[in-house]
């Protein structure tokens, strides 16, 4: 009841942004308080893509890279260019990487619990653990994980869980982009702005069918054609 | 407006589980096929001494699973951590779950080695290290009272061995091909058909058993239906993928046309179903009865197998949902 109310509220608050927008969120916030009240507020991270706002400069590409040590012809996270060959003028990137499923395949498949969930619920990995069996790498719906040459370690984005988050930092590619088209943040804490942004925009999950309920979010450009 | 935002970079560049995995996948399946074959045949038909084909397969079956291991291992990229695996249990991994039915069923094959060679051995110890001869005397007094009790639970985790192979790739979901209910049923069903042809094969070759006699006469019978089953869902996934989503008629492209739809007829279908087939009810009773025919139609049977494992592995991991 508790929820419902706040959620009212919140949503009488964030109403005026656009009545078709708005009501959909609602959706979104009748349906997740059931998941905030079993986890009791333990935070659960996610990010958000921004099509609209993404450049494809490639700057996040290489903070991640420095971040984190990822080999030179590796990567946790790459930006492709899926602009239409059509349409060349209507620049569209998307973020690859690792897409923080809630129910993760790899974190299931793994045989030593290398690759486990952390106590902030983020995806991640102990090195020393991994035999490099790539039964996660196979498993993975997103094909985001690989074997790290240098570790021999099966790797995957993990919001930088072990270097800049542990600083009390943002991931190195939210940090890194210029143009705010990473949203970084805790979805349990509805004053967060992620929360808030999800509240407003509309937002896909990569892949839904696959079952694994991804933490990260696309926002894609939709062009009316006006 | 999902395919602007679905994505088709991907870091796992090509087959991530290569040709070691298929090798391990048909000598784990050979392994427990040969035990479930051979002992149904004692039991059915109530045989007490060790028949040259009991021999064989219990023969067959230990010698094949223990390669199998160190194809297994050979594959980790990280092999002298393997023991990781042993302490670190995930009960929701099909890869940990296997390897606990493993590690009961290795022990259990090598009990069924000491039975099928229980005079060889006492033979030996006889001659040579005599000191343990006492020892393997009251080792198989014991044995031989839980014999039935073993040879249960040598058919159960035979049977779980053969299946888990199937499990351990029909979770993968990012494959449509690999992604069938049916994956891990053809596995026990092609595991049955390479533990007979392998354990006919030895048994005639290496522990003389004549290509007529009462108990290959059996296993040639049920080799029949067995091949039925596997052909039988072999269709299976063939229409279920043809009839599925997008992903999954592309993944058709595995049988029909694609890169390795070669390897499929000409290997599996040809080799493995038609030309045992051909030489045996084709070619008329003589041919049949012949000794090429049998040698020649069980290697094939083993090399089929073989290369059903190689094209799921292959082809399976081609098609991806990435389209
Ligand atoms: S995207 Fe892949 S690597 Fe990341 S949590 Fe999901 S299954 Fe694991
Ligand atoms: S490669 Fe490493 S992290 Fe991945 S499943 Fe195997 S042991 Fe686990
Ligand atoms: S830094 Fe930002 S704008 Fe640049 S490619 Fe990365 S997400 Fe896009």
């Amino acid at each position: 009841m508790e929820n419902k109310r706040r959620a009212f509220i919140k949503y009488l608050s964030v109403g005026s942004v656009g009545v078709g927008v708005a009501s959909y969120s609602n959706l979104l916030a009748k349906t997740q308080p059931s998941q905030d009240e079993t986890k009791d507020k333990k935070p659960h991270f996610g990010m958000i893509f921004d099509q609209n706002k993404c450049v494809g400069c490639t700057d996040c590409e290489r903070a991640c890279k420095k971040v984190n040590l990822v080999p030179k012809d590796q990567m946790r996270l790459y930006v492709q260019d899926k602009t239409d060959p059509q349409k060349r003028m209507e620049k569209r990137y998307v973020r690859v990487s690792c897409q923080q499923c809630v129910d993760a395949p790899c974190v299931k498949v793994c045989p030593t619990k290398a690759c486990h969930k952390d106590e902030n619920g983020i995806t991640t990995m102990n090195t020393d653990d991994c035999i490099a069996c790539k039964y996660c790498i196979v498993a993975c719906p997103y094909d985001v994980r690989f074997i790290n040459e240098e570790t021999k370690s099966a790797e995957s984005c993990n919001f930088c869980a072990d270097t800049n988050l542990k600083d009390g930092h943002e991931p190195a590619c939210v940090e890194a982009c210029k143009y705010e088209a990473l949203v970084f943040g805790d979805l349990n804490d509805e004053n967060s702005y992620i929360s808030k942004m999800l509240n407003v925009k509309d937002s896909l999950r990569m892949r839904p069918e696959c079952g694994t309920n991804p933490s990260l979010r696309y926002i894609p450009v939709v062009k009316l054609g006006v | 407006m999902n395919s602007a935002i679905n994505y088709t970079y991907t870091f796992s560049h090509g087959v991530e589980w290569g040709w070691p995995i298929a090798v391990y996948l048909l000598l784990a399946g050979m392994s427990g096929g040969a035990l479930i074959v051979s002992i149904l045949i004692r039991h059915y038909k109530k045989q007490e001494a060790s028949t040259p084909l009991f021999k064989a397969a219990s023969l067959l079956a230990f010698v094949t699973i223990m390669l199998g291991m160190v194809c297994l291992v050979g594959d980790l990229d990280k092999p002298l951590y393997f023991w990781k695996i042993l302490i670190n249990y995930n009960f929701n991994s099909v890869m940990s779950i296997g390897v606990l039915a493993l590690c009961i069923y290795i022990p259990l094959s090598f009990v069924m080695v000491l039975y099928a060679f229980e005079d060889e051995i006492l033979e030996l110890l006889s001659k040579r290290f005599t000191f343990l001869k006492g020892l393997f005397v009251t080792v198989m007094q014991i044995l031989n009272k839980i014999r039935p009790l073993v040879n249960a639970l040598c058919i159960a985790f035979a049977v779980i061995v053969c299946a888990y192979t199937g499990f351990l790739i029909s979770v993968l979901v990012r494959f449509p091909l690999l992604n069938t209910a049916v994956l891990p049923a053809l596995f026990v069903a092609s595991g049955l058909s390479a533990g007979i042809a392998g354990s006919s094969l030895l048994a005639a070759l290496c522990f003389k058993e004549d290509h007529h006699s009462n108990d290959l006469k059996t296993l040639h019978k049920i080799e029949w239906p067995v091949m039925a089953v596997e052909i039988m869902l072999l269709g299976m996934i063939f229409v279920s993928l043809i009839i599925g989503s997008d992903a999954q008629k592309a993944a058709s492209a595995a049988f029909c046309g694609g890169a390795w739809s070669g390897l499929f007829w000409v290997g599996v279908v040809g080799i493995g179903f038609c030309l045992p087939i051909v030489l045996n009810f084709l070619l008329g009773k003589k041919v049949a009865s012949s000794n090429l025919a049998f040698y020649v139609s069980s290697f094939a049977s083993v090399i089929g197998v073989l290369l059903l494992r190689i094209f799921i592995v292959y082809a399976g991991q081609t098609y991806d949902i990435f389209i």
